[in-house]
């Protein structure tokens, strides 16, 4: 077995030295397992922890604070249609990518990610199933730590791997089974946030206050474009970033989580996480029968 | 009912086997010509899609918001027009802009998606989020795709008995309570008696919702609506008023009969469920 | 109705009169061939099986102010006036969700839900809501209960789909209820039998004769339907909002009617299911 990486904890050269495997499994998932050849070897994880400040002084990620901070990526500017109102008034606003939040998350999951990785090679597997991954704030002070763990395998008749990472997917069991019998193969997991903050201007601002008596008249609803626009834009932002990771294979069984965060009136930040397998092709597909409708006596 | 694999007769599957092959696929180059998918489906769905000769293509998405004026929660009589109109047409934004991502896509529906609607003060959200799914090998993505919230599962035994989605049909209504008078709230607190004026507020408000519901989806020339989701009931932050809104796939025949599916009748022999699955673990 | 009480204060039921004009326009346009309904494709799929085609989703409801009755802290006794109202709020329930399935021409009421909800309105206010959806025979040929009203049941497509098969066929969800205050011990007793595993016979008491009576209701309103049986019978008991010393003991359940002795019931297969 090839040393361990110098930067594991101590207690994980241990257990990696010890006969016994730990999993993550369940016990229908590990009979899943082994009834496809896959062996579990260990049971792998990797942690990061980042600072992650909204708005904190002296965070490297607090450029957010200025909707003229550049970051390339998605934006978009509104216009106020008033003339000159007053100084209070929103006469612009802006929808935009938050690349730096974006690439921090990619770091933080990407160090975590790869840690677990190196200890699936140190056990000598070639993939790791049933990947979890997870990120949680520590304390208020911004602190997020990413935890992305799972089973190494190795699979029956298949020579000791060389060199490369192992690959990865989010399932097991008989769902992993069924995917490979179905003619993909799992390359690895694929995750990526994407991140918009919305700059209100004077009408959403307006529109999301009750629509307020200053302007009088309007008192029937309206769509609140600019929201509406950040909220689609952050969506299909996941799923390109994403889709850039994919190299020409497809992403299965996907997951979307989106949370928002109000940073003010109107103002608001929007986080769309996009997490999925990354699958290959490797055999033509054989369609089966339709199955047999049955309804169950018990 | 539930579908189940035909064993006999099939070739027992070399499962080791086939992982060996997808391990070693691995080593060789990415992706094989057409267009890479992405989709929410899980593989049984996958499977099922297939077996009916459809395939999913991509996930996608729409959202929109409409707000609120003020003050519209807290006085009136009757309908509360404009919170009606404001998630009629939170629902028609979010449904044109999946549309849009799904004829980008090349869909020619969006199977499996998930709802959420969200009512507050000053404004209503509603968000779709499903898999685009079309005829394999079809390119051409359909002008009004079908949207539709049943899963894919779903939507194959439709397919087999002649039945096609249409769309999603949706009302909604809201109204207000009328307070009672002093009087009678004194007179109805000894007494085991219905509340007449809350509870001719709930039938109107479901009144409204229902008859909407029913001429979305007429508008969809669907000649039914199946596994409608109804919510109703007071508005958390507005007690007075009363909200209840109504969704569900529209759906006609495809053909011009319905084909009998004929489900045999089976005693599962085994009593354990999958409590969890290793994506629970942690 | 039954022989459960009436409550004097009550107002009258009203019929359909006393439901708003929109509804006759909504049943109007679904009787011209539109349908609703809240079944699963797989009840919905099932239930042409048989033979039968979804009309509309119908439901009644009806808020219901129920709470008052005095009641002796030393006494186990049914409190009728309670009674009477939890009986009369789900009967104006199921009474407008028949009333609509009446007017859409429908033969029966499946996969019915009786729920009560209760909202901030004000102490004891509650909702009884019930919801389910018309069906109609294809055929054409009649299916309604004895009384000339259409079947109510709270069976699934799946059940209504089994049921079928042997033979019998719904004639109407059938309930009884019962509200019983269940007496405080008095301080001597509770002192005098803490510590031991006893039987505690007035609470054994008066829960049996609480559950009885439900139960008794219950069978009374399939007799009034001439029914062969009740299937599907489930005993609920809920202190809603009350306190825990008062308790609500409902009994529903399915009154069926033998139709023919000819039982289609194919002989199940084993299977071990696959998957998860």
């Amino acid at each position: 077995m090839p040393d361990a990486p110098a930067d594991l904890p101590e207690a994980a050269s241990r257990r990696f030295e010890s006969r016994a495997f730990t999993s993550g499994l369940t016990v229908p998932d590990f009979a899943a397992c082994l009834q496809s050849g896959l062996r579990p070897v260990g049971f792998v994880q990797g942690f990061c922890v980042m600072q992650w400040s909204w708005y904190g002084m002296g965070s490297p990620y607090n450029r957010g604070l200025s909707p003229y901070g550049g970051g390339g990526g998605y934006s978009e500017t509104y216009q106020c249609p008033h003339g000159y109102v007053s100084a209070e008034h929103r006469s612009w606003g802006r929808n935009y990518e938050q690349s730096w939040v974006e690439q921090a998350w990619s770091q933080g999951f990407g160090l975590a990610y790869g840690r677990m990785l190196e200890e699936a090679t140190a056990v000598g597997a070639h993939g790791v199933i049933g990947v979890i991954d997870t990120s949680d704030r520590l304390s208020d002070l911004g602190v997020v730590e990413f935890h992305v763990r799972g089973t190494a395998v190795t699979v029956d008749g298949v020579p000791a791997p060389r060199g490369g990472q192992p690959w990865t997917t989010y399932l097991a069991g008989q769902r992993l089974t069924k995917l490979v019998e179905a003619g993909y193969a799992p390359v690895s997991v694929a995750a990526a946030v994407a991140s918009v903050r919305v700059w209100a201007y004077c009408i959403t601002e307006y529109l999301l206050g009750g629509g307020g008596s200053a302007w009088g008249g309007q008192q029937s609803s309206a769509e609140v474009t600019q929201v509406a626009a950040a909220r689609t834009a952050a969506r299909q932002l996941a799923r390109e970033h994403v889709r850039a990771q994919l190299g020409g294979d497809s992403l299965h069984g996907a997951e979307m989580v989106v949370s928002e965060r109000e940073v003010g009136e109107g103002d608001q930040e929007i986080q769309c996480l996009l997490r999925g397998n990354r699958v290959r092709r490797f055999k033509e597909f054989d369609p089966v029968a339709v199955p047999h409708p049955t309804v169950r006596l018990s | 009912m539930t579908l189940d694999r035909p064993t006999g007769g099939a070739l027992p599957i070399d499962s080791p086997g086939e992982m060996r092959r997808a391990v070693e696929a691995l080593a060789g180059p990415p992706g094989r010509g057409t267009k890479p998918m992405t989709s929410d489906l899980s593989i049984d769905e996958e499977l099922l899609l297939h077996s009916i000769g459809w395939e999913p293509v991509e996930l996608v998405t729409g959202a929109s918001i409409f707000s609120v004026p003020m003050g519209v929660w807290n006085w009136g009589q009757g309908e509360i027009t404009s919170a009606s109109t404001a998630f009629a047409g939170a629902f028609a934004g979010a449904i044109d802009r999946i549309h849009r991502e799904t004829t980008r896509a090349g869909g020619h529906g969006v199977v499996g998606v998930h709802v959420e609607t969200s009512v507050q003060r000053h404004h209503i959200d509603v968000t779709l989020l499903g898999t685009a799914v079309r005829p394999v090998g079809g390119h051409k993505g359909a002008a009004t795709p079908f949207v539709s919230d049943l899963g894919a599962r779903d939507f194959t035994v439709l397919h087999v008995s002649g039945w096609e989605p249409t769309g999603l049909a949706v009302g909604a209504g809201f109204v207000y309570a009328p307070r009672r008078s002093m009087g009678t709230a004194m007179q109805q607190k000894s007494q085991n008696v219905e509340l007449t004026n809350f509870t001719e507020a709930m039938y109107s408000a479901r009144e409204s919702a229902m008859e909407r519901m029913q001429a979305s989806a007429l508008a969809l020339r669907g000649s039914g609506v199946v596994d409608v989701t109804v919510n109703e009931g007071p508005i958390d932050f507005a007690r007075h008023a009363i909200g209840f809104t109504a969704w569900g796939t529209a759906v006609r025949l495809a053909g011009d009969q319905h084909r009998t599916i004929e489900p045999s009748m089976v005693v599962p022999l085994d009593d354990s469920q999958v409590a969890f699955d290793a994506s629970t673990l942690g | 109705m039954t022989d459960a009480p009436q409550d004097p204060s009550a107002a009258p039921e009203d019929l359909p009169k006393d439901l708003p004009e929109a509804t006759s326009r909504r049943l109007a346009e679904l009787e011209h061939g539109l349908f609703t309904s809240d079944l699963s494709v797989n009840e919905f799929l099932l239930i042409k099986e048989v033979g039968f085609h979804p009309l509309g989703l119908v439901m009644g409801s009806s808020i219901y102010h129920t709470g008052i009755q005095t009641r002796k802290w030393g006494q186990s006794q049914e409190l009728t006036k309670l009674t009477e109202a939890m009986y009369n709020a789900r009967e104006l329930a199921m009474t407008r969700m028949e009333e609509e399935a009446d007017q859409l021409g429908a033969d029966g009421v499946v996969g019915v839900r009786l729920d009560v909800n209760y909202y901030e309105w004000g102490k004891d206010a509650a909702e009884f809501i019930a919801v389910g959806t018309a069906v109609k025979a294809e055929s054409g040929v009649s299916h309604r209960n004895a009384l000339g009203k259409p079947f109510t049941s709270d069976l699934s497509g799946q059940d209504f789909w089994t049921l079928m098969q042997t033979g019998y066929i719904p004639q109407g969800l059938v309930m009884g209820t019962c509200v019983y205050h269940i007496a405080h011990r008095g301080l001597g007793q509770t002192l005098g039998s803490a510590g031991q595993n006893v039987e505690l016979p007035n609470f054994t008491q008066a829960l049996y004769e609480a559950r009885e009576m439900a139960m008794t209701r219950m069978q009374d309103e399939a007799d009034r339907l001439e029914a062969s049986g009740i299937v599907g019978v489930r005993l609920e008991e809920k202190s809603h909002q009350w306190g825990s010393h008062t308790i609500e003991f409902l009994s529903l359940g399915t009154a069926v009617t033998k139709t023919s002795d000819e039982v289609t019931l194919p002989v199940p297969t084993t299977i071990i299911s696959l998957d998860n």
